[in-house]
């Protein structure tokens, strides 16, 4: 390994640490501006099944208005939890990583990355929301949501791709666009 | 640049796609898992003889505790990304080749770091396991696919990015400073 990236993997793994503490902490107020707008998509396009969407620490939790079981009356609506943290933690890693890189502007980076990734946790969020109620419930539960099959299947492929690809993905991305100076001189250094 | 993430976002959504089909599931990623943690049983028996893969899982024989290697901690996706990152840089062949074989030696070493790891931190502290297993060896994962990117592109020859206009240029980017390129 050559030594700026050494040099950048070390700063970075010593940042990763204090990245992690101040999200896992600051997660209530990083992560509602997600919720709000978690909260504007469930108005626009999930009014019929979403009745509210509320934050409690990092946890996201979707009152519907879909029903436990086949009684139609008086038995409450099902509330669904997401914890958000599932789906943010690439923000510490891209903290450190900008940290990491000793770059001018880093507080302009660090406000971009979390511009960018901040739709990114709401997809996932949002999409474990979908996940649930229309696939894991059951089918007394999914029924009433009314999605048709091929829907199912984009739900399925977003949530896999929201959990599994997007929390670490795009915060690397972010950091290549934002730090295409370091970049061109990692390239033009010797390995 | 953006020829680049064009290509590099496609192709990581086309094969992360492919690796969802039953097809992919049943000839690749379960024989994989198994793999991944057989390889693992193998290395912990050396200091623990009590621990045996049975499948995707890791089962201690001393006190029954057991991961099971699933979908994001299999390093599929890890592979998959860095994948795309190297066929969507401009780059001969016979580079993409070297940088993806010793990249999923590396990726997949680290991998099995994280498995070993995990199996002995859920066996002495929960929480501390859920953390490391949810966020911390997510992160450190991608870390290590960016670092593998990083210096594999180092490791081109820049005549002919220079040439083609590699994605660094056709982003706009100014080439650095010589002094800059020396000391850095």
């Amino acid at each position: 390994m050559g030594g700026p990236v050494a040099r950048f993997v070390l700063r970075a793994l010593a940042w990763l640490p204090v990245a992690f503490a101040v999200w896992y902490f600051a997660a209530p107020l990083l992560l509602w501006p997600a919720k709000l707008l978690i909260d504007v998509i469930a108005r626009l396009w999930f009014a019929d099944i979403i009745r509210g969407v509320e934050q409690t620490g990092a946890i996201v939790t979707f009152v519907t208005t879909l029903k436990p079981g086949q009684a139609t009356a008086a038995s409450g609506a099902v509330a669904i939890d997401v914890n958000a943290l599932l789906y943010s933690f690439g923000l510490p890693l891209y903290a450190a990583l900008v940290l990491a890189a000793r770059e001018p502007h880093w507080p302009r980076n660090l406000a971009i990355g979390y511009a960018v990734i901040l739709p990114f946790v709401a997809w996932g969020v949002l999409a474990d929301f979908l996940k649930t109620v229309a696939i894991a419930a059951g089918p007394l539960v999914a029924s009433q949501t009314g999605f048709s099959a091929w829907q199912r299947e984009v739900i399925a492929f977003a949530y896999q791709f929201g959990s599994l690809i997007l929390p670490t993905v795009v915060p690397a991305i972010v950091w290549v666009i934002t730090h295409r100076r370091m970049f061109e001189r990692l390239r033009s250094a010797s390995p | 640049m953006i020829r680049f993430f064009i290509t590099f976002l496609v192709l990581q959504a086309a094969l992360f796609g492919a690796e969802l089909t039953p097809w992919a599931q049943q000839f690749f990623v379960v024989p994989w898992t198994n793999t991944l943690a057989a390889i693992s049983a193998n290395l912990v028996t050396l200091a623990d003889p009590n621990v045996i893969a049975i499948g995707k899982v890791l089962r201690s024989n001393t006190n029954g505790f057991a991961v099971s290697i699933e979908a994001g901690c299999n390093g599929v996706e890890a592979t998959i990304v860095l994948l795309a990152a190297v066929l969507a840089f401009p780059a001969p062949w016979k580079n993409k080749l070297i940088g993806l074989a010793a990249g999923v030696v590396a990726v997949q070493g680290l991998n099995i770091v994280r498995v070993i790891s995990l199996f002995y931190l859920g066996q002495w502290n929960y929480k501390v396991f859920e953390w490391a297993h949810l966020y911390v060896w997510q992160a450190l994962i991608m870390l290590d696919v960016l670092v593998v990117w990083l210096v594999w592109v180092r490791t081109l020859p820049r005549a002919r990015d220079d040439r083609d206009g590699g994605p660094p240029a056709s982003g706009g980017v100014r080439p650095p400073a010589p002094a800059a390129a020396a000391t850095a």
